[in-house]
């Protein structure tokens, strides 16, 4: 059997690697120490993570009123978060899921990493729904479970309660999902571990995979199951989540685009957010060789794309509203009446950081740049954040009556949440840096020869080019 | 002992006589002989007292000691030993009663609950003045107010009233032998009975003297009165019967004259055959009468002196010297429909001066007014300003030497106080009798501590013919005496004030029985209808005198709130968080300034970023008394060169801290002179519910139409239903429905109907609301961050700059420039009122999000809300097309964050027991008061009957003086509410959203 | 017959899958072949059968879609109909455009999960469980096959030998 393809095809693994070399470079990490920048940024992760937590304990002391929500509009931060955090949790999946349908073998260098991202945005996004009650104590009554009163069941028309089936059933599944591919990779470390307390751990992490040809097999169909039923998950997340929004009657949320757009949103900022993990991780984690400027810009192509569907939705909803010629139209979230009222300001972020600056990914050069590459995930994060504020505040600061328009600032609370909850995320994301095989090893071995640099090389001379000659390509 | 014990073991041992015996010695165990082995030696020595005995001692005592350690708080409870009987646990009583405060008079009727009134409704059968604002509605907390007089006092001292009188009889005394003066200071009080006790005061006490003052006086009026018609009374009105109102600087719709015109005014506000009144208002500052008024013309207060008298030469003919006004055409205008509707015609003021008084007195003599009523005076205002200048006089002079104050705190109200307080030394007996300490009881050295007029006997005539009587209906709070139990003891008369007043009334009942009279609350008695003889007065010294008045740059007027008055009920939380009908400010009072004024002074009011206003601060001197850092609020409608500030804030006496709100303007009252304002640096923290004051284009909202297209046009021109699109036909919000229906035509079905037509905005309802639901009070900060709780509030809207015509003619609709100009209210704008409360939408958007199904529809048509299933998710808020519901976002009761009456023992004796107290983080808002209309179904099922028409009840709806709100039962077709949601009128809000509200509006129809 | 197993470790997936063809031509019974990666074809030249998973899968969906269906049913509908927002809560048919999302969330939540679970127990994968792949580098770069020996041990030797074995030792079963 041949694992010839065709030399037009990116390198994805550099550098002439064998089976044991990527073991030892993915055992790495976590047999090695951690460096300085490691422990600083981890530090800085927990004080953030710590102060967050001090924040919701209070909040929950002491009423949702220490957030700055009122009356008119009864959500703000805690919702935008929890959009935000859920957008982002999408990649993990899309990448896993979906490319692995298309077949795309670059998705192999990033999936585990892109997936533990996903998982930890998703922990951060359930935070909000729950913080956000009134009476959090209360809470598991969103839960279809019988109680005391009798027939009190929950209300399976509200796009909430769809909210808490979608996530739980998105977390749980890529959990699982994440975890079945890990078990080879913890198998891996489990073998080679030395420390007995370390042999421990990772022979109860891997659930004692010993790959064997059978459960090879099985792993190979259950990859491609999960695969299946994770891709329409992952699109039926961030559908439910718009409905919350699509469902409703305040004019800016009552919109039919909103189940597409968000999801087309999801992506583009999940990606984002993969970016800037990746691009700092390659270097914190030494994996240059796997994670490589190809990747980067499969990335930003994506990131492109749905970056204009994203922009097409704006353009619609900004053009739909003002041919409606229906005055309570004037000041939704994509209308003159937002572009130049009191919230003009988080308007203009918007457009910016979502469908100007964005363009910029048709260079190539900038495209295939680390450092640009960076930037530009970041900007599209804060704007991406923007955008569900945006949705969120300006909508219910502009209702149908007139009298009740007001406005929103946050409260110091508000903030250290937001906050605490990144850092959360990178308190997690380090943690499993550090002891978790952040690239699928087993994975990347299938594809070594199909794609490694070393066997480009023997194709190469077997068909008399020279490597060089082939990167020109 | 133990070793030695015996159990039963069988039945079988009850034969044996000899077990039997034995067992009923040790069967219990007798006490513990501790003294017996303790005791001496030997016997502790041969103590039988085992190791175990001696554990279980230790046990015993050790367990006793801890069980008397650990007891629990010990909460009193008295049971009624043998029931009384009107008292019925769960069920309220009502009894019939009076408010005569001095400033608000009103027939009510009290509920009491297990022997609390928690409520004050309008005793709707009496006659007249049976109509509730805002502070008598609101009076019942002021029962429970924590910071009243607790004991009378001397010097400070608390002290009982036998000693009390003791001293104050040698003090009169010796006023009385050195001849000083004796005099009574007192509000109006319009109590017979106690005038005939003063009376009585004054055969021992010849020098006496009762000077009736009031801070906002109507004195000027009296006076008119008195010297056209020789009668010292006010004038009575009956607009129901008037065609054309003309006011000049009349808020009828306030407190002018004591108030109570709302209802004849409202009747005559829905054409009828195509007529209605038609209501011209001149005035300075917006008023709730200007903003109620079909046509609004702002005048300076000079300037409408000046239109007074072009006003009568236009009607009389006369030929008085006047001064040209803005308003002239105006006033042309107004005279001409005056003189066409003849004696349907009224003409009214409120300028506190005799000659405008009498101008106005002429001119509807002249009209032949049939809506004025000289001959059934109102006694509602008796204040004489003259009487107490006079008296300052004479207390300067050391001429009196005793003052006994009841209902009235002068050294807050009296404009010169400076002069008072000089008097006030001078007098050996100073007496103050008062509810709650306040400047003036500080500065007597005899505090009596009086009942609330809740706890007290009395009766008031508030108008010739109507006698009322005032009865407690709670036992008295805390050791205090009436006024007029003291001055009984003062006469030596030893009948209780009780007795006394039933003896006294007969003589106004006129055979009527006592019971009768007490249970209605109030009767009606013929008296003399001698039309009085008008007197002559010389119309031209009356019109120079007039026109003689300097207008100045800047004029200032004061005016009362809706809110407090003249801020006897400042200690009220309730009145204190209520928003004013205009403003929509609460907590504060602010100078009223004109847009135009506000540039030149460079004046400004804007929002901050969480919504909220800021204001600038101004400087107010009025010659040489001046008032610092007075708020500024730009308001529309406001006269150029007018400032207006309003009375009864600012009082620090007696109060609680959160209530100290803004600046007392009583020194500024009657003061004539030059008038200055400066900018002074820093900003005011406003607590405005509305800060957008335009419909921003969505005229649907407030639907109006004028009276000319009412008659004209066809239903669906001015009062169109929206339309969807189903299968390319327009169509109705019910034909394009979805769904199929749920069935609400058996049973009651609730509508509540709210006519934007006769609704003038007066928010009684909102504190009705506030009172019978137990919304808490948030306090200013609260308010100002928008997270008000009333479960009812009153929209304003004024007309904007900026109309779609307008627009499309410069050609910038749909510009940011358009929205911008579209935000600014006229300078002169119509205002529209329109109260909103959770509509019960039959598809509410509220109820389909909610997670946990804590909020769902009701088979009689409300949209119920179970707190205790709430999670707070607050998404039905958000949800919400018309912001009604309210969050809990602290714990608002029993939290010493929010220290209102919710947050001591005395002020929650007003909770209303049938309503729960919402706890923090649930969502609440308006339930139809379903614990009233559960009530009145209960009433009927006992009775064995249907509900009759038109007996359900809801609080805003009870409370309502004009009828503008009815609720009902439209499966009944007898009902209002079922004969008015098919009205030409009728529309619903947002109806185009189709969540088909249960909440009818009637729009307002505008005879301009 | 002997209880003897040879063990032979290969270093390249092409190699050993070529081997494992060799060996079964000879007509020798592999026991079981450890890979640290898929190494596809493998199962083929195996003589594998195909895993059901995914049918399994597919059931359990259908169960889940029931289970929603149910659970939906009796708490929206029979137990207690409420009139929520005017939806139409006579009879399920009515009301069921609300319940998509969920109805397709429970789906994919009893098909992922219990097909997870089916394969962990079939390949008994659990917590605690002892890993038995006889030589630690086969997760990493080593292939190793286990032929069971049937007398004729040399023979297999030799013959594995030649397919490329690099390291080949006989042990007893246990």
């Amino acid at each position: 059997m041949s694992h010839y393809e065709s030399p037009l095809r990116e390198t994805l693994i550099l550098g002439d690697k064998s089976y044991k070399d990527i073991s030892d470079d993915i055992a790495a990490p976590i047999e090695g120490k951690a460096n300085k920048l490691w422990w600083f940024v981890f530090g800085i992760s927990l004080v953030a993570f710590l102060w967050g937590v001090g924040a919701i304990v209070y909040t929950i002391g002491t009423g949702i009123g220490v957030w700055g929500l009122n009356n008119k509009i009864n959500w703000a931060w805690d919702i935008t978060n929890f959009v935000w955090w859920v957008g982002i949790g999408h990649a993990g999946t899309l990448i896993s899921a979906v490319l692995l349908l298309f077949r795309q073998k670059w998705r192999m260098g990033i999936n585990r990493s892109a997936e533990a991202m996903t998982i930890f945005a998703v922990f951060q996004a359930g935070l909000f729904p729950l913080i956000h009650m009134g009476r959090i104590w209360n809470g598991y009554w969103v839960m279809p479970i019988p109680n005391q009163f009798g027939s009190l069941w929950t209300n399976f028309n509200s796009p909430l309660l769809w909210d808490v089936f979608a996530i739980s059933t998105y977390l749980s599944v890529s959990v699982v999902f994440w975890w079945t591919g890990l078990l080879p990779d913890f198998a891996m470390i489990r073998d080679r571990a030395t420390k007995p307390f370390q042999k421990k751990i990772y022979s109860l992490l891997s659930f004692g995979w010993s790959g064997k040809a059978k459960d090879w097999q099985r792993f190979e169909e259950v990859s491609l199951v999960l695969a299946g039923l994770a891709t329409p998950l992952v699109l039926s997340v961030h559908t439910i989540v718009s409905f919350d929004f699509a469902t409703s009657v305040i004019p800016g949320w009552h919109s039919t685009v909103y189940p597409p757009y968000f999801v087309a949103g999801a992506v583009f900022s999940g990606f984002a957010m993969v970016q800037t993990l990746l691009i700092i991780m390659r270097k914190v984690s030494n994996l240059e060789a796997y994670i490589t400027r190809d990747h980067i810009e499969n990335m930003n192509k994506v990131i492109l794309v749905t970056g204009g569907i994203v922009a097409t939705a704006y353009l619609s909803e900004f053009f739909v509203g003002w041919y409606s010629g229906s005055s309570y139209e004037d000041f939704t979230y994509l209308s003159i009446g937002a572009a130049t009222g009191p919230y003009a300001w988080a308007f203009w972020a918007l457009i910016l950081c979502n469908s100007v600056f964005p363009q910029l990914l048709w260079i190539k050069k900038l495209r295939r740049s680390f450092t640009f590459s960076f930037i530009m995930a970041i900007i599209i994060n804060i704007g991406m954040w923007f955008e569900r504020f945006d949705i969120i505040v300006i909508n219910l600061s502009r209702g149908h009556l007139p009298s009740t328009w007001t406005q929103f600032s946050p409260t110091s609370i508000d903030i250290s949440i937001f906050f605490g909850t990144i850092g959360f995320f990178f308190v997690l994301f380090l943690l499993y840096a550090r002891t978790f095989p952040v690239v699928a090893q087993a994975e990347v071995k299938s594809i070594l020869k199909s794609t490694g640099s070393f066997a480009r090389k023997k194709e190469a001379e077997a068909e008399g080019r020279s490597q060089d000659s082939l990167a020109k390509i | 002992m133990a070793s030695n014990k015996k159990y039963w073991t069988s039945p079988m041992e009850l034969k044996d006589s000899s077990i039997v015996e034995k067992l009923s010695k040790v069967e219990f165990e007798k006490e513990i002989p501790t003294d017996e082995f303790l005791g001496d030696k030997e016997a502790l020595e041969s103590s039988s007292t085992t190791r175990r005995d001696f554990l279980k001692y230790v046990g015993f005592t050790t367990a006793a000691a801890s069980l008397a350690a650990c007891e629990g708080p010990v909460i009193k409870t008295i049971p009624f030993l043998n029931k009384p009987n009107d008292v019925v646990p769960g069920v309220a009583d009502y009894y019939a009663t009076t408010i005569a405060d001095g400033f608000d008079f009103a027939n009510i009727l009290v509920k009491v609950r297990e022997g609390r009134p928690i409520k004050i409704e309008p005793n709707k059968d009496a006659s007249s003045n049976n109509g509730t604002n805002a502070r008598v509605q609101a009076s019942v907390l002021s029962l429970y107010d924590n910071h009243r007089l607790k004991s009378s006092t001397i010097g400070g001292k608390t002290s009982d009233y036998t000693s009390f009188d003791k001293e104050i009889n040698i003090k009169l005394a010796q006023a009385k032998v050195s001849g000083q003066k004796i005099v009574f200071l007192t509000g109006t009080m319009a109590s017979p009975s106690t005038d005939k006790l003063i009376a009585e005061f004054k055969v021992n006490y010849p020098t006496t003297e009762h000077v009736v003052y009031d801070a906002v006086s109507e004195s000027a009026a009296l006076d008119a009165m008195e010297a056209m018609y020789g009668t010292r009374a006010l004038p009575n009105y009956d607009f129901s019967k008037a065609d054309v109102i003309v006011s000049v600087d009349a808020d009828f719709l306030g407190d002018w004259n004591g108030g109570g015109f709302e209802k004849g005014y409202a009747a005559n506000k829905v054409p009828v055959h195509g007529k209605m009144s038609k209501h011209i208002q001149f005035e300075s500052n917006m008023s709730l009468t200007g903003a109620n008024a079909d046509q609004r013309f702002a005048l300076k207060p000079s300037e409408l002196k000046f239109a007074l008298i072009s006003l009568y030469n236009e009607i009389v003919g006369g030929s008085l010297t006047s001064k040209v006004t803005l308003q002239d055409a105006a006033i042309k205008k107004a005279a001409f429909q005056l003189k066409k509707a003849g004696s349907k015609a009224i003409v009214v003021t409120g300028i506190q001066d005799e000659n405008a008084q009498l101008l106005v007195l002429a001119i509807n003599n002249a009209l032949q007014s049939a809506v004025i009523d000289t001959t059934n005076t109102k006694n509602t205002r008796q204040g004489n300003d003259t009487k107490v200048a006079q008296l300052i006089a004479d207390m300067k002079a050391g001429k009196v030497g005793a003052l006994i104050m009841n209902q009235t705190n002068p050294l807050y109200t009296l404009g010169n106080t400076k002069g008072f307080t000089e008097g006030l030394q001078k007098v050996a007996l100073k007496v103050a009798f008062a509810t709650s300490p306040n400047e003036t009881t500080k500065a007597c050295n005899f505090v009596n501590a009086t009942p609330h007029y809740l706890e007290s006997w009395g009766d008031v005539s508030m108008q010739n013919g109507q006698y009322s009587l005032m009865q407690p209906t709670i036992n008295k709070l805390f050791d205090t005496r009436q006024f007029q139990e003291a001055i009984l003891s003062w006469n030596g008369n030893t009948t209780s004030y009780y007795n006394y007043l039933k003896n006294n009334s007969s003589s106004f009942l006129n055979g009527k029985s006592w019971n009768t009279a007490l249970h209605n609350g109030t009767a009606d008695v013929v008296t003399s209808t001698t039309v009085p003889t008008v007197n002559a007065i010389d119309i031209t010294a009356v019109g120079s005198a007039l026109n003689a008045t300097t207008s100045s740059a800047i004029e200032l007027s004061l005016y009362t709130k809706v809110g407090l008055g003249d801020g006897q009920q400042a200690n009220n939380p309730w009145l204190q968080e209520l928003p004013d009908p205009i403003t929509r400010t609460s907590w504060d009072n602010y100078l009223l300034v004109s847009r135009a004024d506000a540039e030149a002074l460079e004046l400004k009011n804007w929002t901050v970023d969480n919504g909220a206003m800021n204001g600038s601060l101004v400087d107010i001197n009025v010659d040489g008394v001046s008032i610092h850092n007075v708020p500024v609020y730009i308001q529309p409608g406001q006269a150029k060169g007018s400032i207006a500030l309003a009375l009864g804030y600012g009082r620090k006496e007696g109060m609680q801290e959160e209530m100290m709100t803004g600046v007392n303007a009583f020194p500024l009252l009657n003061k004539t002179g030059n008038v200055s304002i400066t900018k002074v640096s820093g900003e005011h923290k406003f607590a405005c519910v509305q800060l957008q004051h335009t419909m921003m284009g969505r005229d649907e909202i407030v639907n109006e139409t004028s009276l000319h297209d009412f008659i004209n046009l066809k239903k669906d021109d001015y009062n169109p239903r929206p339309k969807f699109s189903l299968d390319h036909q327009p169509v109705t919000a019910d034909e394009a429905d979805l769904w199929t229906k749920f069935d609400d035509t058996i049973g009651t079905h609730f509508n509540l109907a709210i006519d934007l037509a006769t609704c003038t905005g007066c928010a009684a309802c909102v504190v009705a609301c506030h009172a019978e639901n137990n919304v808490p009070v948030v306090g200013k900060q609260e308010i100002r961050v928008s997270r008000d709780m009333h479960w009812l509030r009153i929209d304003r809207y004024y007309t904007s700059e900026m109309t779609k015509e307008k627009g499309t003619e410069e050609g910038i609709v749909g510009s940011g420039a358009y929205f911008n100009a579209q935000i600014h209210p006229e300078d002169q704008p119509e205002v529209s009122f329109q109260p909103v409360m959770c509509q019960h939408c039959a598809h509410a958007p509220c109820e389909t999000v909610c997670p946990v199904a804590a909020t769902s529809h009701g088979r009689q048509g409300q949209n119920h809300m179970a707190y205790n299933r709430c999670v707070g998710t607050r998404y039905c808020a958000n949800n919400c097309p018309y912001r009604v519901r309210r969050f809990n976002w602290f714990q608002y009761a029993q939290n010493s964050e929010f220290n209102f009456n919710m947050n001591n023992d005395l002020g929650r004796m007003v909770l209303n027991p049938d309503v729960v107290v919402r706890s923090r983080g649930v969502m609440e808002k308006c339930s139809m008061c379903i614990q009233m209309t559960q009530t009145t179904i209960l009433q009927a099922k006992k009775e064995g009957r249907a509900v009759k028409a038109n007996e359900f009840e809801t609080a805003c709806t009870s409370a309502c003086s004009t009828g503008a709100m009815s609720f009902g039962d439209v499966n009944n077709p007898e009902d209002k509410v079922a004969k008015s949601q098919d009205d030409n009128r009728t529309f619903r809000l947002l109806e185009f959203v189709g969540t088909k509200p249960n909440v009818q509006y009637q729009l307002k129809v505008r005879n301009s | 017959m002997s209880n003897k197993i040879i063990r032979a470790i290969y270093d390249d997936d092409d190699v050993l899958v070529a081997a494992v063809k060799k060996v079964r031509e000879n007509g020798s019974h592999i026991e079981e072949v450890y890979t640290p990666f898929p190494v596809h074809g493998l199962d083929r030249a195996m003589g594998l059968k195909d895993t059901r998973l995914a049918i399994t899968a597919f059931i359990y969906g259908v169960i889940g879609f029931s289970f929603a269906t149910w659970m939906m049913n009796y708490m929206m509908i029979d137990d207690w109909a409420q009139n929520i927002g005017g939806k139409p809560s006579f009879s399920y048919g009515e009301n069921v455009p609300a319940f998509v999302p969920i109805l397709f969330e429970m789906t994919v939540f009893f098909a992922a999960h219990l097909m997870v679970i089916t394969f962990y127990m079939r390949s008994k994968i659990w917590p605690f469980q002892t890993a038995d792949n006889p030589d630690p580098r086969t997760t990493s770069h080593k292939f190793l096959m286990e032929v069971s020996v049937d007398g004729n041990a040399d023979e297999l030797t030799s013959l594995l030998k030649n397919t490329g074995a690099e390291e080949i030792n006989i042990i007893d079963k246990h």
